[in-house]
């Protein structure tokens, strides 16, 4: 679960496998009754990158995610995912775990009785084989998150959505998600999309971050930094400082607010565990 | 070894302390009766009821009332739980099913099946059809009522988990909504197995040739008071030995339940 410290990024970004898929928005808007929640939103995501979108309660950010699962319908615009149904597994805020059916059998839900082995698998790969046995009211919440993670890579997933997965988990337990999140990302090479109110969680884990204001997107910046990250680091800090300003900044939405041209102070290479 | 004998020795008191208050009700029940001051018209010593008991046992006619009566209420909540079950399904699962259905049943949910008595005679006799169809109505409602809204209170956020992980039609209802809907299902069940002796117990006095009912009616005639008090001690064994079975199917089916783990 945690990086060893010889590894290094390069090598990591060599051996990765990209099998993730690509994600296509063209104007894009959701309309619930008189409120437009979403508007006009364009949007490419390349295979297997990791995006962040963060934003206050209440501007769409959860509802863009939504759309995407297929949850909801979309009022306009066209949404494209280069995959089927299948290929998409959300993950809730809650962990959404049945609670008559034993861990192993949560994991395997919908899954054919000769795919067992591989959810024995993947749950061992998140550190709860040993756990399969028992029922989900006898786990605590940041075990609940690992075996609804567990459960949707168990499908191989080209594009993973992740709804606030670690919201409700302490501090600590929080940060041992998020660098299990990006290790099997690293392995399984899956688009991920993470929609966050943790501007913090969001650089720590994505290539990029979104910043969704008023059902659009006010901010789209590439966090280049290398992995695994110092959350410590100058690099990181800027830019969690320049994102959590603009979240605070009151509208109006500065012209040039969809930009890439980051300077960073610097990169760190120095290896963290918690 | 000493301190394993008197865990034991604990737990064995704490299993008789429930008894301990009918025991001595018992016992002073039966002093009464012993010295006269409780005359046998009114309430038979317990030794002579354990007597009759016996009397009735030997000669088989005990056991021929109790399976009568058993058959009946069982027969009777097959149907009535069983119809139940399926139209709360139903009424639960399908929004048009409910607009169709649920505003009848409620409002014949609200006459207590045993005024429909004198109607129920009138229409099939004072034969086994009444007594089942008396049955039948009564433990209808707890059923109908609990799976209903057993369905309904699924969790919303489960069942969309269902879709977006593939699960469709009979799966989703396998997997998610039929246990979900399960602990209040069962509060049904056990509601109506013990209306289903308050049931059977009016419809057997009323008018029957055999049944648990039919042998008090008859020795309340011959002013048998000890075979009355068999009788009724007969209800109450039967309907804890339903309570029984109810909690044995809530302890295997809801053993995931937190509230139902048997440690």
């Amino acid at each position: 679960m945690y990086f060893s410290p010889e590894e290094n990024s390069e090598v990591r970004a060599a051996e990765r496998v990209i099998n993730g898929a690509a994600v296509t928005l063209r104007g894009v808007g959701k309309t619930f009754g008189e409120r437009r929640v979403l508007k006009g939103i364009d949007l490419d995501i390349r295979p297997g990158e990791f995006v962040a979108i963060v934003g206050r309660s209440g501007c769409g950010k959860s509802t863009l995610l939504r759309l995407l699962a297929g949850l909801d319908a979309a009022s306009e615009g066209a949404l494209k995912i280069d995959g089927s149904a299948d290929d998409v597994r959300i993950m809730f805020q809650d962990a959404r775990l049945l609670p008559w059916k034993r861990v192993i059998d949560n994991v395997s839900l919908g899954l054919a009785p000769a795919f067992r082995r591989r959810a024995r698998e993947v749950l061992a790969r998140v550190g709860l084989a040993d756990r399969e046995r028992d029922w989900p009211a006898q786990l605590s919440g940041g075990q609940r998150q690992r075996i609804a993670l567990s459960r949707a890579l168990v499908h191989s997933p080209r594009l993973l959505l992740l709804d606030e997965p670690l919201g409700a988990l302490d501090a600590l337990t929080r940060i041992e998600m998020q660098q299990l999140i990006e290790s099997l990302w690293q392995e399984q090479g899956f688009t991920a999309i993470l929609v966050t109110h943790d501007v913090q969680e969001a650089v720590a884990l994505a290539d990029r971050v979104l910043l969704i204001e008023d059902g659009a997107v006010a901010l789209d910046l590439d966090i280049r930094l290398a992995r695994p990250r110092e959350r410590a680091s100058t690099g990181f800090s800027a830019y969690e400082a320049r994102i959590l300003q603009r979240v605070l900044e009151a509208p109006p939405i500065e012209p040039s607010a969809t930009s890439h041209d980051v300077r960073t102070s610097g990169i760190a290479h120095i290896s963290f565990a918690i | 070894m000493s301190n394993r004998t008197f865990t034991s020795l604990s737990q064995l008191r704490q299993k008789l302390l429930p008894w301990s208050l009918p025991i001595t009700l018992l016992v002073l029940w039966q002093v009464a009766a012993q010295t006269g001051w409780l005359s046998s018209r009114v309430l038979p010593a317990p030794l002579d009821v354990l007597k009759a008991f016996w009397t009735l046992a030997v000669s088989g006619e005990l056991w021929r009332h109790v399976l009568v009566s058993a058959q009946r209420a069982l027969s009777g909540f097959a149907i009535g739980g069983g119809l139940g079950l399926l139209l709360g399904l139903a009424t639960g699962s399908w929004k048009r099913v409910e607009t169709l259905l649920d505003t009848t049943v409620q409002m014949i949910r609200n006459i207590p099946p045993l005024a429909l008595i004198p109607l129920v005679i009138l229409w099939f006799g004072i034969d086994e059809t009444a007594k089942l169809f008396l049955v039948s109505l009564g433990v209808f409602f707890p059923v109908y009522i609990n799976t209903f809204h057993g369905i309904r209170s699924v969790d919303a956020g489960l069942i969309e988990m269902g879709r977006a992980y593939g699960l469709r039609g009979w799966a989703l209802y396998r997997d998610i909504i039929l246990p979900g809907a399960l602990p209040s299902i069962l509060v049904g069940v056990r509601f109506s197995l013990g209306f289903m002796w308050v049931i059977l117990i009016v419809a057997e006095t009323i008018s029957a040739q055999e049944g648990i009912g039919y042998m008090t009616m008859n020795a309340r005639e011959f002013l048998m008071t000890d075979v009355v008090l068999v009788g009724i001690l007969l209800y109450a064994l039967l309907g804890k030995l339903a309570d029984l079975l109810a909690r044995t199917l809530e302890r295997v089916w809801l053993q995931w339940h937190p509230n139902y783990q048997s440690r």
